[in-house]
């Protein structure tokens, strides 16, 4: 990366130019770098794109209306104002150093440079491959908007802008990755989104310098969080443009990188990623019943195995009330390493549904949920309860509205079955104690990830738990620190 | 859109004796409800009522779900004054382990200095291995919420004033 700080000028002649681009960019050996020599009133004039980046249609639009120079003009003095001022597009600037120069070329820029004139013209005809906004498929609603965000990070800025057409909508661009290259916006509201936040946001990405970042926002969330071993995940994905759109207006910052469909929330609380944007399409009675579902769904996928392998241990803690609870035939295995076996079971075939085919996905339902869950209790091996408890346990960890907090949790429950069948009631308590006080101390962005139950704040944990009227949330959360608290005039009735 | 005179109360800043006697008042009613399902499935032989009610009242009432209900009400009224002299002593200290350490030094207080008081409670040396483990851990978590709240609120509205 030796010459990406000495600063090479853009020569006054194309053969020094073109030589430059040769030597760098591999002109001639790399198929998708081209260039197009025309003349304009005896004037070499040279154009130079990346195949597949710009728009073949727009180019040769532009192309076109130079060539006509030659018929319509004949100021030769003039050339360089009148190739500016032919160049039909929108988006046309000057450049003066080479690096810039292969920087926006590799952009899917077109370039072009003018004999005897020590600068070059860069239009802006980007074209990338991509799809057109989809529903995501991790984030369905029954009613809202189907769009949602793509691989290209200026249809995603759109996407958002479309949404908050406010004049205080800041999106900055940067560059990480050295030889990646990749965009990189923050996007937050000014008068909202509180200065130290998102300054220490550009300082962390700005002090980030990797090659390249092809795992896009997953790889800078690593750089984010402070303890890179932690399985929970201390910012919020988001493929939905309203999502995103509403955490702007609270006073979140969020970050969008090139080639990712998902952008990221910061900062964010454990209960964020309880969260989905369908109770919020429902009557808040309603949201507030799936919210209520949703959280007996996740402790269930947290606590039960391991609650219930306590009890199974020590049927002694059980109340009289509850004291059919327990397996009716413990079988030839102990339940220790049934629940073991049966989770490592429903992972298998988690793992296994990402990968497979759809076509075949449904064969290898039918053999996991029949075959081997029928014949596992038919040949003893399993004990029909904890195929039900484990069943009731994975569901619960679909029901997670965030995919990274149900693997978390997972981790975690795994680890407290491991711990009470090993320690028993002793195991459980410390197990869930430490547990507790881990969650507590992690941070996100300096937001405590337990607010606002730990550190309690009263009218947001309301907020958490109900899912509350629009017209009655009238101010902000206030661990973002947010520079204006109102989101709406308190209506005095 | 028209400004609203909302915006200017902004930079006020909020007293923290309601939202500190709020926590203190939510902890004791959540961590005394936790000990209350805790005792329920065995975990501990002692429940709320056993320190609340059950020292003067022997009533048969007292061993329902009303003894339980009205022991929450009085924890949590109780839990006020911890929250209050948390407040006093170490709102400074902006760490969730002086939580911690408050919930155990707190602990120490209740089974240990005040044990004469509650009349029906144990000796310590006479609870089960498993009542002084979770009995430790349910107040090392109430610790931690009063403890980490107050400091949280105190570092924050700090934080708001040299802005």
């Amino acid at each position: 990366m030796g010459f990406a700080n000495t600063k090479h000028p853009v020569s006054a002649k194309l053969i020094e130019n073109q030589q430059y681009l040769k030597e760098h960019l591999g002109i001639g050996l790399s198929f998708d770098v081209g260039f197009r020599e025309i003349i304009i009133l005896k004037k070499k004039v040279q154009l130079y794109y990346v195949t597949g980046l710009c728009d073949s249609i727009v180019f040769q639009e532009i192309l076109k209306v130079l060539i006509q120079i030659n018929d319509f003009e004949s100021n030769v003095k003039k050339i360089p104002e009148i190739i500016h001022n032919r160049l039909v597009h929108q988006q046309v600037t000057e450049v003066q150093s080479m690096d810039e120069v292969v920087d926006q070329l590799l952009s899917g820029l077109i370039i072009v440079f003018i004999d005897g004139e020590k600068y070059a013209y860069v239009v802006d005809v980007r074209s990338y491959p991509g799809r057109t906004p989809q529903e995501p498929d991790t984030e369905k609603v029954i009613r809202g908007s189907r769009d949602g965000y793509t691989e290209n990070i200026i249809q995603n800025t759109a996407l958002t802008r479309r949404r908050l057409r406010d004049e205080r909508l800041r999106l900055e661009m940067m560059k990480i990755g050295e030889r990646s290259k990749t965009d990189v916006c923050i996007s937050y509201l000014q008068d909202i989104a509180d200065d130290g936040l998102v300054e220490l946001i550009k300082e962390k990405l700005g002090s980030i310098e990797i090659d390249g970042i092809t795992m896009t926002d997953k790889t800078i969330e690593e750089y984010f969080i402070e303890n890179k071993w932690n399985n929970y995940p201390l910012v919020r994905y988001t493929e939905r443009p309203d999502v995103a759109a509403s955490h702007l207006l609270e006073g979140h910052v969020i970050v969008i990188v090139d080639t990712s469909p998902s952008v990221m929330i910061l900062p964010v609380t454990f209960f964020h990623h309880l969260q989905h944007a369908e109770e919020y399409r429902q009557a808040p009675i309603v949201g507030t019943f799936i919210r209520f579902i949703r959280f007996m769904a996740v402790l269930a996928s947290l606590y039960l195995m391991p609650f219930w392998l306590l009890l199974v241990i020590d049927p002694s803690l059980l109340p009289k009330q509850l004291s059919f609870i327990g397996p009716n035939e413990v079988g030839n295995i102990p339940i220790f390493v049934q629940i073991i076996v049966a989770g490592l079971g429903v992972e298998f075939l988690r793992m296994a549904a990402i990968h497979t085919p759809t076509p075949l996905s449904t064969s290898m339902g039918l053999i996991a949920a029949v075959l081997i869950g029928q014949i596992a209790i038919d040949v003893g091996f399993l004990s029909s309860e904890v195929i039900l408890y484990t069943s009731v346990s994975a569901i619960g960890s679909y029901v997670t509205p965030s995919y990274e907090l149900s693997i978390a949790n997972k981790l975690v429950s795994f680890a407290l079955v491991i711990v009470v069948g090993v320690f028993g009631i002793t195991g459980f308590i410390i197990g869930v104690v430490a547990h507790l006080l881990y969650l507590i101390h992690l941070k996100s962005i300096k937001v405590p990830y337990m607010w606002p139950f730990i550190p309690f704040n009263g009218k947001a944990i309301l907020h958490v738990i109900f899912r509350i009227p629009v017209p009655y949330t009238n101010t902000r959360p206030s661990f973002v620190h947010p520079k204006n608290v109102y989101r709406q005039p308190i209506k005095k009735s | 859109m028209v400004e609203n005179k909302h915006v200017e109360k902004n930079q006020q800043k909020e007293s923290l004796l309601p939202s500190t006697i709020l926590t203190g008042f939510v902890g004791g009613l959540f961590w005394s409800l936790v000990g209350v399902i805790i005792s329920y499935f065995n975990f501990t032989e002692l429940s709320p009522r056993t320190f609340i009610l059950r020292p003067w009242l022997r009533l048969e009432w007292t061993e329902g779900w009303l003894g339980n209900v009205l022991s929450i009400g009085i924890i949590g009224l109780l839990s006020i004054i911890v929250a209050l002299i948390y407040f006093v002593l170490c709102k400074k200290i902006y760490s969730m382990w002086m939580g911690v350490i408050f919930g155990i030094i707190l602990w120490g207080i209740v089974f240990y200095l005040l044990q004469p008081v509650f009349t029906n409670v144990p000796r310590l040396t006479e609870l089960t291995p498993n009542t002084i483990l979770s009995t430790i851990s349910l107040f090392i978590l109430y610790g931690t919420f009063i403890g980490y709240t107050i400091s949280y609120n105190y570092h924050d509205s700090e934080r708001q004033l040299h802005h």
